[in-house]
């Protein structure tokens, strides 16, 4: 078992209090499915894993508050857990999500790969450009011809060629 | 014998086969040893890809990545001082620096004979005593079928992670994932808050490959700038009297490592640890102490964490039990070709379990071949920046998510439980335990409601049977244990042992 941490972490407090909120949301709706009407209804195995979480999460959310706190301005949830960078990626993430069944597989991840590229990389568009040429073109290759994946289409080119 | 001799050969005979296998172990070779590619990230997204494949096809590609993937560990450990998977983390205590005093070459040859050994005791162990834990198992009833479930996600719990509480937590948590959607004895809903995206439950290869995948390129964002240090190496072709050499210590550490290896919920890592301490503790005049490059170190743990394949399979076909986080997607995976892995998969499908005894003895051949050959490609790939890998990442989850039943709905739960899993890594819980309670929260759902009706719903009556019955004694007894160990009780029992004393 690795080391518990010496000092909280930015966020963990919060973090932890959030799974507690959780678990009991969890707990409430699992009641709702067959309160405690018998022994061996569809709710019970829902309550019992939602009550060890609520259980787990308190003794988690005591822990974490016993844990001292680093005293130095550096360390904030936004330096040391979520960075400029992860924000960016998740929303790069989830803008390639959200545009992949409209603009087809090749479009939107073509566009993903150069902007996450050229984000964390910061070289030479061209040569990004060219990165992303060629590994796209390997998984497709690889994906679409070799495994035989279904890789979407997208809306928009196909009601567009209509 | 003859029928099992020719199930067995068949995956040697088919050249599609052979190929599949050895694509399979190249690429889990340089998917593990890059640092931040898993193996059980690689099994998760690559497996999405094999659901409309023959099954052979699919279990002879999964057999080369699993291989190959817990031994390419060994090289990041040796060449970059970067355990590239949690089992070559002892590994790397030894094999840098041996790499620092320019043997790096010898190093990797040396833990490429001795994990192929390593792989080879673990294979045997499944061939001979999977069938009679099989036959065992027969006589399980459905409360120990809980009780195996319970232990294997407490196992996982206490072994990884910070505290038991957070492993735990994940357990549960993987548990209450499992129980979204029809409820599969009384078709009813559960949480699924009367959307029909949720009637089918939640897809777990999109929630693995999210905790997996998706969360672990957000763990690496924190490493973007390290820069990929080089390594001179030359020889690697061991040398017949080394091999002579460590030759027992290998075997020893292989049981080890199979033994560990079949316990519910403990895996490659842990076995690696257990056979590193054994080691140092056996070796009684080391050649050079340990920690400065000690070849009886580098060798035991390699050993051991490719006999724990072997041996990780045992609980996984014979009581459908996931040995560890690896074995928990496998599971995931041969549930999908319509295959049900448990004491009736030997009995009903014999074919199948021999194919898989022969794919992991070929992929363990091809780890002979790719383990001594390629170093300076491994190099190079090994240096691929940061920047690319993990956009690259994100692109596999999202197309592997999609590939399972080509809904877009899957990939945004694949980028949920990628951020949330990310939060519970930076924060010290494990996602190996959420898993596993995916995976075998609805199998102990069900065994727990049909021990609770056999016991016409009387506490009493379905309490006793864990203590009234041989087996059920034994795993419950187990199961009290681990409990206890885990609570301030269990330390003040052992300063009263005479043992501790002394």
């Amino acid at each position: 078992m690795s080391e518990p941490a010496n000092f909280r972490r930015p966020g963990e407090l919060i973090f932890a209090l959030l799974i507690v909120v959780f678990s009991v949301t969890a707990f409430w709706q699992a009641y709702l499915i067959s309160g405690f009407s018998g022994k061996a209804t569809p709710g019970v195995f829902p309550m019992l894993a939602s009550g060890i979480m609520i259980v787990s999460g308190l003794i988690i959310v005591l822990s974490a508050a016993q844990t001292p706190k680093k005293f130095d301005n550096k360390s904030g949830f936004f330096s040391e857990v979520m960075s400029f960078n992860h924000v960016v990626l998740i929303l790069l993430v989830f803008s390639y999500i959200v545009l992949m069944p409209i603009l087809g597989f090749v479009i939107s991840s073509g566009c993903f790969l150069f902007c996450s590229f050229q984000f964390l990389w910061r070289k030479n568009p061209l040569v990004m450009l060219a990165l992303t040429g060629i590994i796209l073109a390997v998984i497709y290759v690889i994906f679409r011809e070799v495994f035989q994946v279904f890789l979407p289409q997208g809306t928009f080119l196909r009601d567009g060629f209509q | 014998m003859t029928e099992i001799i020719g199930f067995f050969l068949i995956s040697w005979t088919d050249p599609w086969l052979i190929f599949l296998t050895a694509i399979g172990t190249f690429a889990g070779i340089y998917v593990g040893a890059i640092p931040g590619l898993s193996v059980t990230m690689a099994t998760s997204i690559l497996i999405s890809f094999t659901f409309k494949w023959d099954v052979n096809e699919a279990l002879a590609l999964i057999s080369g990545i699993f291989f190959g993937g817990v031994y390419g560990g060994s090289r990041t450990a040796i060449l970059l001082n970067i355990p590239g998977a949690p089992s070559a983390i002892a590994t790397a205590i030894e094999g840098y620096p041996l790499a620092k005093r320019g043997e790096a070459g010898e190093a990797i040859g040396l833990t490429t004979v001795m994990s192929v050994l390593g792989g080879f005791v673990g294979i045997l162990a499944l061939a001979l005593f999977a069938p009679v834990i099989s036959k065992f198992a027969l006589m399980f009833q459905s409360r120990d079928y809980l009780l195996l479930g319970i232990i294997g996600i407490f196992l996982v719990g206490t072994l990884s992670g910070e505290s038991f509480a957070k492993g735990v937590f994940a357990g549960a948590l993987g548990v209450l994932i499992g129980m979204v959607g029809l409820d599969p004895l009384t078709a009813e809903g559960r949480f699924t808050f009367g959307s029909i995206h949720l009637l089918g439950g939640i897809p777990y290869v999109a929630a693995m490959i999210g905790f997996f995948g998706v969360a672990e390129a957000l763990v690496q964002l924190h490493t973007l700038n390290t820069p990929a240090i080089r390594q001179k190496i030359d020889r690697i072709i061991p040398k017949i009297s080394d091999i002579k050499k460590y030759f027992w210590l290998a075997m020893r550490a292989s049981g080890i490592g199979t033994i560990i290896g079949a316990l519910p919920g403990t895996g490659g890592d842990i076995a690696a640890l257990l056979a590193y301490d054994d080691a140092k503790r056996s070796t009684i005049k080391p050649e050079r102490p340990f920690g400065t490059g000690n070849r009886e170190g580098l060798v035991a743990p390699e050993a051991a964490n490719n006999a724990a394949v072997g041996g990780a399979h045992i609980p996984m076909l014979t009581l459908g039990i996931p040995g560890d986080a690896v074995t928990a997607v496998i599971i995931g995976a041969l549930f999908i070709h319509g295959l049900k892995p448990g004491p009736l998969l030997l009995v009903e499908t014999p074919h199948l379990f021999w194919f898989i005894v022969g794919s992991l003895t070929l992929a363990n051949v091809f780890l002979l071949i790719f383990g001594l050959t390629g170093i300076r490609m491994f190099t190079k790939i090994v240096e691929c920046p940061k920047a690319v890998l993990i956009p690259l990442i994100i692109v596999l989850s999202a197309v592997g998510t999609y590939a399972i039943q080509n809904n877009p709905v899957d990939v945004y739960w694949m980028l949920l439980f990628g951020v949330v899993g990310y939060f519970m890594k930076t924060y010290g819980f494990q996602v190996g335990p959420v898993i596993l309670g995916v995976i075998l929260g609805p199998m102990m759902d069900s065994n727990y409601r049909r021990t609770m009706l056999r016991a016409r719903q009387d506490l009493g009556d379905f309490l006793w049977g864990f203590f009234s019955n041989p087996i059920s004694l034994i795993l419950t007894t187990g199961l009290i244990l681990m409990l206890l160990s885990q609570t301030p009780l269990w330390e003040k029992l052992l300063r009263k042992l005479p043992i501790r004393k002394s």
